[in-house]
């Protein structure tokens, strides 16, 4: 019997070959890969002054700089876990009471998505500017006999991120939510917890992954975000996003922005890296 | 109206996956309009087999020819073949005569042909008056029959079904079983079935190719698989056997042997073989629970005692232990048996009903 | 899911629920409806409540002409770069999605990263990448940067939606006869269209109300409306901010329903 066939060389059965990436590749390489490279570079200029981390040294040892970065580091905290405050029961509301109203209530969550941001912002300053609807309750009510001017405030602010944030916890929640079954709740009722144990001890864990992928996703959101601090708050809150757009629109610093822009990627990628590492741990696959 | 049907030959196909060997090289020959199953447990290797007859993997060496044609280096569309899926793979966002019409639209048949042709095929599996519904509105053994209609649309050469029954459940499973095989039988189109399931490989094929660890075991028609597995494996994979170890004594009448049963000291069983035994080799007998007969204690080639009775509906199954055997013994019957009080039994079979067993591959 | 014959009474617990839900509901919607009543408002302050009902805003709109050539630019743009970034992104997705070589995940995360990057950094090292490739500030630039951005959304629902889809599927479209642009025509491209809509919705969203990554790209031409409104808002503050972010809202509530119509949401989007 002769001996079988070597067959070298067929090409496998595939639908979508690996050269239908290459456009992309490219497109990205050209349009995303080399600008942020040459960002780095910009940013670290030979022959400045004061050696090739000039810009970095500047930004890491200048106390208003340090200022700037701490205060960036502390909105994005305390937004993200205000959304996380107050999204949290959002999403438990939606995956475990709305039933019907489910669709409507996610309609309500994902609207704002369909306005801007600045549409957003300013509305806010609409309701709490001195001539502003909370201004017009309060005096009227009698609470109050000046008009505050709760938009200029550091408050204003974190209404105004949270505001935008919420629906990325909800969502990012909720998702997760939907996944743990209502059936290991019952079943720690049955066997005694109250409702506050149950919480705490089921629900809860096992939407953890939900909770870190919202919180990671808020947390890195708020710290590229300028707007809100720019139309809020009168100027008290200084973030590093903010002081890129001031340095781009005033002093043309071409490279002291680069370099405070890749500090704002260095902390998202660890963002990233942080949530990669933490779900792996979880052990729960995405 | 009988076609002719095509034959099929592979020839040395091997296939690895990642350094390790899937497939050791493999011959089959397919007659024309012949139901060939291959059966084996998950990883044997026969859904690799029939993927690479349909063209979406490579085999390493060897070739496929169908009807004298050599399509190893063909792409999976120009193979003229059918198949059939376990998950029924109907196209979700078209109708069901779309979906039956596809192949043909492919071909570039034109819109009246098309429909004609599709409403035949839907008429056959009797699913006519459901055209023009969406696939998600058929029960499972409908869409599963829509499938087929789709399979068979094109007239192909060949036809191949993955493990088309796996998921009705079984009553259904069972009428699917004799439908497919009658539709098989008279478009007398040339068909190969991969299931685990050794009852169904049993009811609808011509010919049985047992499949382990990515070689041909056996192959033969369903009864000398069943009635003469070559291997252990093969007695234990087509249903349950019983496996005794003995020693050939003598030649007995009527070209039967004796074999002296490991088991116990006087229990001296009978078999036929194709082939002289040698006296004092070591055989390993197979014999079938439902050729197992009792008989009183000291009539019986083994002793015995009934463990356990369990009513199967068709018929009565017992299990039963004996010294110096370790593994429990199966009889099954179709009436229920008259014990003795303690439960003591002989057993005993003719020796047409006992099989030499070959080594293991 | 069944719900029990009876009911019991709700406990405190979930009282106080239905009342955080219904003021979180108030929460969402009080600055949209604000900037919405604000935009009527007679006053050329922003006083809220309004005094008086007046259009005299929607009309500074059509005077105005930068309001309207900037909404223009960004739904030309929006429309644009998700189409851009569609025909770019779906050969990969579909390419990447299956493949078990090594390469496959590096290139998917590469497909992801731009999401990831702080728009305002993005588009800063566009700006002075183009001007220095000699792009300039033109409609392109901001074409290529908007593209960049909409890539990932695209890819990211792609990926998922056709990962979902049984291979048996396409399998079966080439036994029967299919080449495989036949069946990337007939089977492939109509069941992964949610995940590609999907995606692009979401790009078109985020194009729309992008200002960091528009905002570097501006010029008398080409500059999108975020950016305008902002400028605006810098300098003279009036309620026409409100009736042009209320077209804005209009605008996108009405291709929703309108695409509602045509295809089904819920059918176009269901990944």
């Amino acid at each position: 019997m002769p001996p079988p066939v070597p067959r070298r060389g067929l090409r496998p059965y595939r639908l979508a070959g690996p050269s239908w990436c290459l456009p992309v590749v490219f497109f990205l390489a050209v349009f995303f890969v080399v600008p942020l490279a040459a960002n780095l570079l910009r940013s670290a200029p030979a022959g400045e002054a004061g050696g090739v981390l000039f810009y970095y040294e500047k930004l890491l040892t200048d106390g208003y700089y340090v200022g700037i970065l701490l205060e960036t580091l502390k909105v994005a905290l305390v937004a993200t876990l205000a959304s996380l405050v107050v999204g949290y029961p959002v999403a438990y509301f939606m995956v475990r009471h709305a039933g019907r109203w489910n669709g409507v209530i996610v309609f309500f969550v994902v609207v704002p998505l369909l306005t801007s941001i600045i549409m957003r912002t300013f509305g806010w300053r609409v309701l709490l500017s001195r001539r502003g609807l909370l201004n017009a309750g309060l005096l009227d009510w009698g609470l109050i006999t000046r008009p505050t001017d709760i938009a200029e405030t550091s408050i204003a602010v974190y209404i105004g991120l949270v505001h935008v944030l919420v629906p990325f916890m909800v969502l990012s929640i909720s998702s997760v939510l939907q996944g743990v079954d209502v059936r290991l709740e019952e079943t720690a009722r049955v066997l005694g917890a109250g409702r506050l144990r149950t919480f705490l001890h089921v629900t809860l864990p096992l939407s953890v992954d939900g909770i870190v992928t919202g919180c990671i996703l808020v947390f890195v959101v708020t710290n590229g975000s300028f707007l809100t601090m720019l139309l809020l708050g009168g100027g008290k809150i200084n973030t590093l996003a903010l002081l890129i757009y001031q340095q781009f629109v005033t002093t043309q610093d071409v490279g002291f922005a680069a370099a405070m822009g890749n500090v704002l990627m260095l902390v998202a990628a660890l963002c990233f890296g942080m949530q990669y590492w933490l779900l792996r741990r979880t052990g729960i696959r995405r | 109206m009988t076609k002719p049907g095509v034959p099929l030959r592979l020839d040395g196909i091997s296939k690895s996956f990642g350094g390790t060997l899937v497939l050791e090289p493999l011959d089959l020959d397919i007659k024309e309009g012949e139901m060939l199953a291959l059966l084996g447990p998950s990883g044997c290797g026969k859904t690799t087999t029939l993927r690479i007859i349909a063209g979406f993997e490579t085999p390493d060496t060897g070739s496929i020819v169908i009807g004298g044609r050599d399509v190893t280096e063909l792409p999976p569309n120009k193979r003229s073949l059918g198949m059939v899926f376990q998950n029924y793979s109907l196209f979700p966002h078209m109708s069901v005569g779309e979906n039956v019409a596809f192949g043909l639209k492919m071909r570039g048949s034109n819109a009246a042909d098309r429909t004609r042709q599709s409403r035949a095929m839907l008429e056959m599996v009797r699913l006519a008056q459901y055209e023009d519904h969406a696939v998600h509105q058929l029960s499972g053994g409908q869409q599963q029959r829509v499938a087929l209609a789709r399979a068979l649309a094109t007239s192909p050469a060949i036809l191949l079904l993955d493990e088309p029954l796996g998921a009705l459940d079984k009553n259904l499973r069972e009428r699917m079983q004799f439908e497919l095989r009658e539709i098989q039988r008279k478009l007398n189109i040339t068909s190969i079935l991969v299931t685990h399931d050794q009852e169904e490989a049993l009811t609808m094929s011509d010919r049985i190719a047992v499949m382990r660890r990515g070689a041909v075991v056996q192959v033969g028609h369903p009864t000398d698989v069943y009635d003469r597995p070559r291997t252990r494996f093969v007695s234990e994979f087509l249903g349950t056997a019983n496996v005794f170890t003995g020693t050939v004594a003598q030649a007995g009448d009527a070209g039967a042997w004796i074999v002296t049963l490991d088991a116990q000291p006087h229990a001296q069983g009978k078999t036929f073989a194709p082939e002289p035994l040698a006296v004092g080799r070591r055989v390993t007998l197979a014999v079938r629970p439902e050729r197992l007969v009792i008989v009183p204690p000291r009539d019986g080639v083994i002793r015995a005692m009934v463990k356990d009775l369990v009513f199967r509906g068709s018929y009565f199954a017992y299990e039963l232990v004996a010294d110096g055997h370790d593994q429990p013994i199966f009889l099954y019957s179709q009436t229920r048996q008259i014990l003795a009080e303690d439960g003591r039994v002989g057993l005993t079979w003719a020796p047409e009903s006992a099989v030499v067993l070959g080594d293991e591959a | 899911m069944t719900r029990a014959r009876h009911r019991r009474r709700p406990g405190v617990p979930t009282i106080l629920l239905y009342a955080y839900m219904a003021l979180f509901l108030v929460f969402i919607v009080a600055p949209i409806a604000a900037v919405v009543a604000v935009s009527f408002s007679s006053s050329s302050y922003i006083v809220f409540p309004i005094p008086g009902f007046s259009w005299r805003w929607y009309w500074r709109i059509v005077e105005y002409r930068p309001f309207i050539s900037s909404l223009i630019v960004s739904i030309e743009l929006a429309l644009g770069s998700a189409l851009a970034g569609a025909c770019l992104g779906v050969p990969a997705a579909l390419s990447l999605a299956r493949s078990r070589h090594a390469a496959a995940g590096l290139l998917s995360n590469l497909l992801l990263a731009p999401i990831s990057v702080p728009a305002i950094v993005l588009g800063f090292a566009l700006l002075y990448y183009l001007s220095a490739l000699s792009f300039g500030i033109t409609f392109l630039s901001l074409f290529i940067a908007h593209t960049v951005a909409a890539i990932p959304y695209i890819v990211r629902t792609v990926l998922a939606t056709y990962r979902a889809l049984s291979p048996n599927l396409e399998e079966s479209a080439a036994i029967l006869g299919a080449t495989r642009w036949q069946t990337l025509r007939h089977v492939t491209l109509p069941l992964v269209r949610p995940g590609v809509f999907a995606g692009a919705l979401f790009a078109v969203l985020t194009s729309l109300d992008n200002l960091p990554l528009s905002f570097f790209f501006g010029s008398a031409n080409t500059n999108t409306l975020p950016v305008v409104m902002l400028s605006y808002m810098e300098n003279q503050f009036d309620p026409s901010i409100a009736a042009i972010s209320t077209v804005q809202m209009l605008i996108a509530i009405a291709a929703l329903f309108i695409l509602d119509r045509l295809y089904g949401i819920e059918r176009l989007t269901a990944v």
